[in-house]
């Protein structure tokens, strides 16, 4: 039983930060119907932003208090989501904007996308450079157990990431849901023409688009980074992940997307290791297939994903 | 929406500019920090002097685009573009290529400063490297355009005149320079400048010649070649007979270079049989005569009969050339003259030149006679004289190119270097068969499929399994020669493709695209995780791969000697495969493609068997994967399953969107320029650097040209409409890109 908590555990972990970043793809998604392959880019973004203020704050972390390490990690969060913001906002301008000015063929949109993902990471890996192993600071006891479920320990950082990833994917949903900004970016995904008519900034909206799903990818990678490690090349499995848990729930789909993205964090990291046989089944190597082959069956069996497509148009 | 902060666009474009002129300071700045100081290769680069020079290009930048309306009439003037090419290119000559290899960078700077401090050097290349190269530099370009700006006939063809005289010179003092200085040379610098001259010397020349207003160079090209269809290679082929018979060596056994006369006097009374004796001494230049007056009675009588005749004497004499080096290199490595050891070694560029320039005349003699055919009219407007003689122009250039294009590719890559050789059969060879393949599901179908790299890995390691290379055997009736193999991985590619298309395919784009990436993955964690035992793992096969064996009992050729020798077995299998597929692009099948990828719903109703026809692109594409699988794998002998990452899957996509979605030639040329310019880079940017410039050729491409290189006429009427005008012209309203097929 605690084998197969502490796997939940780290499923939940890991699917939130899939979550944050397949906000992101579901929401350029929704508004553009176009994939945005770079995401996975600025996601890397957020992480070596973030890195140099925090870095800049609290140098090596070796003297930094209770309370100052709360503030450092709410700066991290921002500055991360910033950076994101900013690097999802310039994508789209250099990118795509011109692209769609001149009504380029859809695939043309991916190419752009996946120059500007070489461009970025490659530009990220020789500005700061190309190690495998780069770490936050420590200026807190991450490992710390806070508590125990049915004999699992949930650490302090897996609790900061679940908490902080839902505080933004409810932040986000009230945003998209109550507010103008949230209305034009349905009004848009529903139907970009009419929506226009009626007197939204389709160029305003999709660019704010951007702006929030680059604020998610952001943090996440802020959080990601802590977590674990960070490098120029890390955005691009966490954002294939993402991107299958956008498909899962649903591409276009703002809670599909946090669904989806959790439940590809607790099946990759329950179903290879099958925590409740005792002993290995397939083997922790088969994550990454475990992970594809559901995707595969649930679209094969349900095409549009788990809860549809409600923001974007169908078909 | 809430308070509206907008700037004036003049600001934000000024703001663009700079930002993008400090990103380019960045990326061909200093080279990574470290853990300890992150910010080191940022602030080397941008907190420092030269930052004022790119900022001073941006703001350049920026000046252009705001004052496009005063520019615009100057830059339409005739020959200004060539000149902006001519300076762009001397540019590059000059901060990019190398211009002598052993020498440290090897970059013009460096060989400059050598050449000062040595002496008993050709005095001329003291004056040319001293100062000679910055006037020219400066002073052509500015010399050409004030001549183009008061439109002084005289003064542009003093500067044309000047322009050919400083590429002479560039050739020749560069050519002394290094002879005098020995050493392995491979250097493109020297050559680029010189090309850059001649660009500039033509523009001179057309401002001096024009009597137009404004430039329409797409239309004089077309003009050109309507002309007299197959005049442009029919000259093209004699500037290069004749440099190859007078100029070329054709044989450098000792390091020496023999020339075509000093070769047939090295073999007089050797016992070289009379076929290739004569070709040595006269036969050559009687053929090469022959030809070019054949050739040239074609294009200007625009006689169809001469133009086959002229193409079937070039290729006769293409016969008899390529006898003659076979002949001469086999004697001399028998009788040990120089280092050969069997025949074709040693060889200089002269005889392939020829071979290249006979059939470029004879290409030319084809492309008249194909013209006076008269039959094909291109689909699309062609309304009245001028549309014919715009179809005729722009289907001739492209089958003019194309014609060339196979010319060079025959011949050229005997007289390349091993590494380009090399880089030619394993990379750039399989990408353009692999591109060609995935066009026909992306292109033609109009599915995107981010896996194909999976079918490419079945294919390999099939025919590893089947040529006992795997720790898993086969039984001993079933093991192959990787030629045999290829029906077999073809099969088994095919089933692979129906297995995965059959219960996906009805899966919209987006999500097609998404499962077909996880399959790509999952058949790569599968090789690399090994169950059974099967694939070996990470390590890659167990034995290699044996070449490729031809027994016919009395004649028996293995490949693996040479790349070269595989990069012609590749040329026969892409043959085959290009004229399998454009057979396939106008059948019944082809055109089913084309009615689900533009409107799926309406192609139902009109009896297409939709899901069948989807198959059968997954199927086909599939198949052509595995052939180059083969292909890879009986070529490289040893690979693993780093050899089919998720990263080649998206290139192969790139490749087929960069040459143009849908045609043929396209994808073709996208993948060779593709594959390409990392090897070409490779000499002039750092390593790491390179993926970072690819992608910044992709994304600019995308954002000046989306249709790609060479669009297919389908896919460009569908982005232009069929009266081919301006795209940029379309309201700002349709945020949306209009919804294509995939």
């Amino acid at each position: 039983m605690s084998d197969f908590m502490n796997y939940l555990i780290l499923g939940v972990t890991r699917g939130s930060m899939y979550a944050l970043i397949a906000l992101g793809y579901t929401l350029v998604y929704g508004v553009l119907q176009l994939i945005n392959f770079a995401h996975s880019e600025v996601f890397m973004s957020g992480a070596f932003g973030s890195f140099l203020v925090v870095h800049a704050v609290v140098g090596d972390g070796s003297s930094t208090s209770g309370v100052e390490a709360v503030l450092v990690l709410g700066l991290g969060l921002v500055s991360g989501a910033l950076t994101g913001a900013v690097i999802a906002y310039v994508l789209e301008r250099v990118a795509y904007r011109p692209l769609r000015k001149r009504g380029a063929p859809k695939l043309a949109f991916l190419i752009s996308a996946i120059g500007a993902s070489f461009l970025l990471s490659q530009l990220f890996g020789k500005l700061f450079n190309r190690l495998g192993n780069n770490r936050f600071p420590s200026y807190f006891n991450a490992d710390r157990t806070l508590f125990h479920v049915f004999g699992a320990r949930v650490t302090l950082l897996q609790v900061i990431i679940v908490v902080a990833a839902l505080l933004l994917m409810l932040f986000l949903d009230r945003l998209v849901s109550g507010t103008k900004l949230g209305r034009g970016i349905r009004a848009t995904a529903e139907d970009a023409p009419t929506a226009a008519l009626m007197g939204v900034d389709i160029d305003r909206t999709i660019s704010r688009t951007f702006i929030i799903g680059g604020a998610l990818a952001g943090a996440a990678g802020f959080l990601f980074g802590t977590a674990f490690v960070f490098s120029n090349t890390m955005g691009f499995i966490p954002g294939i992940k993402a991107f299958a848990a956008a498909v899962l729930g649903g591409i276009g789909n703002i809670r599909g997307a946090m669904i989806g993205g959790l439940l590809l964090g607790i099946a990759e990291n329950l179903i290879p290791t099958a925590p409740w046989t005792g002993t290995a089944w397939i083997g922790i190597q088969w994550t990454d297939v475990v992970a594809f082959v559901i995707l595969i069956l649930i679209l094969v069996f349900r095409p549009t994903g788990i809860l549809g497509e409600r923001l974007g148009r169908a078909a | 929406m809430n308070r509206r902060v907008s700037l004036p666009p003049a600001v934000t474009r000024l703001m663009a500019c700079l930002g993008g002129s400090v990103v380019l300071a960045m990326m061909v700045g200093r080279q990574q920090g470290s853990q300890q100081d992150y910010g080191l290769a940022f602030r080397e680069s941008v907190l420092d002097v030269r930052i004022i020079g790119f900022l001073l290009l941006g703001v350049l930048a920026f000046l252009v685009i705001t004052y496009r309306e005063v520019v615009t009439p100057y830059v339409r003037r005739p020959g200004v573009r060539p000149l902006v090419v001519a300076v762009l290119v001397l540019v590059a000559a000059f901060f990019l290529m190398k211009w002598y290899d052993p020498l440290g960078d090897g970059k013009f700077g460096t060989l400059a400063d050598a050449v000062a401090q040595t002496s008993g050097i050709l005095p001329l290349a003291h004056v040319f490297f001293g100062w000679l190269w910055w006037v020219a530099l400066i002073g052509l370009p500015v010399g050409t355009f004030v001549a183009i700006a008061i439109r002084n006939r005289r003064l542009a063809w003093i500067m044309a005149g000047l322009s050919v005289v400083l590429a002479v010179l560039t050739l020749v003092v560069h050519a002394r320079s290094v002879a005098f200085a020995g050493g392995v040379d491979h250097s493109f610098g020297a050559t680029t400048a010189f090309i850059g001259f001649l660009i500039l010397a033509g523009a001179g020349v057309v401002a001096a010649r024009s009597q137009e207003e404004t430039a329409k160079t797409r239309a004089f090209v077309e003009q050109v070649m309507a002309y007299r269809p197959g005049l442009p290679l029919i000259v093209l082929g004699i500037l290069l007979g004749l440099l190859a018979l007078v100029l070329a060596t054709w044989l450098a056994p000792r390091g020496d270079n023999l020339t075509l006369v000093d070769t047939s006097s090295l073999f007089s009374g050797s016992g070289l049989d009379g076929l290739a004796t004569a070709v040595l001494g006269w036969l050559a230049y009687v053929l090469f005569a022959v030809v070019a007056v054949l050739g040239a009675a074609a294009v200007w009588l625009r006689s169809r009969a001469l133009g086959w005749a002229t193409a079937a004497a070039a290729a006769l004499s293409i016969l008899a050339v390529l006898y003659t080096l076979y002949a001469i290199t086999d004697l001399a490595a028998d009788q040990g003259y120089g280092t050969g050891t069997g025949p074709w070694q040693n060889l200089g560029t002269g005889g392939w030149v020829l071979c290249i320039a006979l059939f470029t005349v004879g290409a030319g003699g084809a492309v008249a006679a194909l013209q006076f055919q008269g039959r094909r009219g291109p689909e699309g407007s062609s309304d009245g004289v001028a549309g014919r003689l715009h179809d005729a122009g722009r289907s001739t250039t492209i089958r003019s190119l194309a014609l060339f294009g196979i010319g060079l590719a025959l011949f050229y890559p005997p007289t390349a270097s091993g590494f380009w050789q090399q880089s030619l059969s394993t990379t750039i060879g399989v990408y353009v068969l692999l591109a060609i393949g995935l066009n026909v599901v992306i292109g033609w179908a109009g599915l995107l499929d981010l896996g194909f790299i999976a079918f490419y890995a079945i294919g390999s390691y099939t025919t590893a399994y089947l040529t006992n290379s795997l720790p898993v055997k086969p039984p001993s009736w079933l093991a192959l020669s990787p030629l045999w193999a290829i029906p077999i991985a073809i099969a088994v590619c095919l089933l692979a493709g129906v297995l995965l298309g059959a219960p996906t395919l009805r899966l919209r784009g987006d999500y097609l695209a998404i499962v077909t990436l996880g399959f790509g993955e999952i058949i790569r964690i599968i090789a690399v995780n090994n169950p059974g035992n099967f694939t070996n793992g990470p390590r890659g096969v167990s034995d290699p791969v044996p070449h490729p064996v031809i027994d016919l009992g009395f004649v028996r050729f293995e490949w693996g000697g040479t790349s070269l020798q595989y990069w012609y077995l590749l040329l026969v299998l892409l043959a085959i495969v290009i004229v399998l597929f454009y057979r396939l692009e106008g059948s019944r099948l082809g055109r089913a493609w084309a009615a689900i990828r533009e409107d799926e719903v309406a192609a139902q109703a009109s009896g297409v068997n939709t899901t069948r026809v989807k198959l059968m692109a997954f199927a086909i594409g599939a198949s052509t994967s595995g052939l180059a699988g083969v292909f890879f794998g009986s070529q490289v002998g040893f690979f693993n399953p780093q050899n089919f990452v998720l990263n080649n899957s998206i290139l192969i996509v790139a490749y087929v969107v960069f040459g143009g979605m849908g045609s043929l030639i396209g994808a073709i040329a996208g993948a060779a320029a593709l594959t390409w310019l990392p090897d070409f880079l490779r000499d002039q940017v750092p390593a790491e650097d390179r993926t970072m410039w690819i992608g910044a050729v992709l994304l600019i491409m995308m954002i000046f040209r989306p249709q790609g290189l060479i669009p297919a006429r389908r896919r460009e009427a569908e982005l232009t409409g069929l009266a081919g005008h301006d795209i940029a012209a379309r309201p700002s309203v349709q945020a949306i890109p209009a919804s294509e097929g995939v």
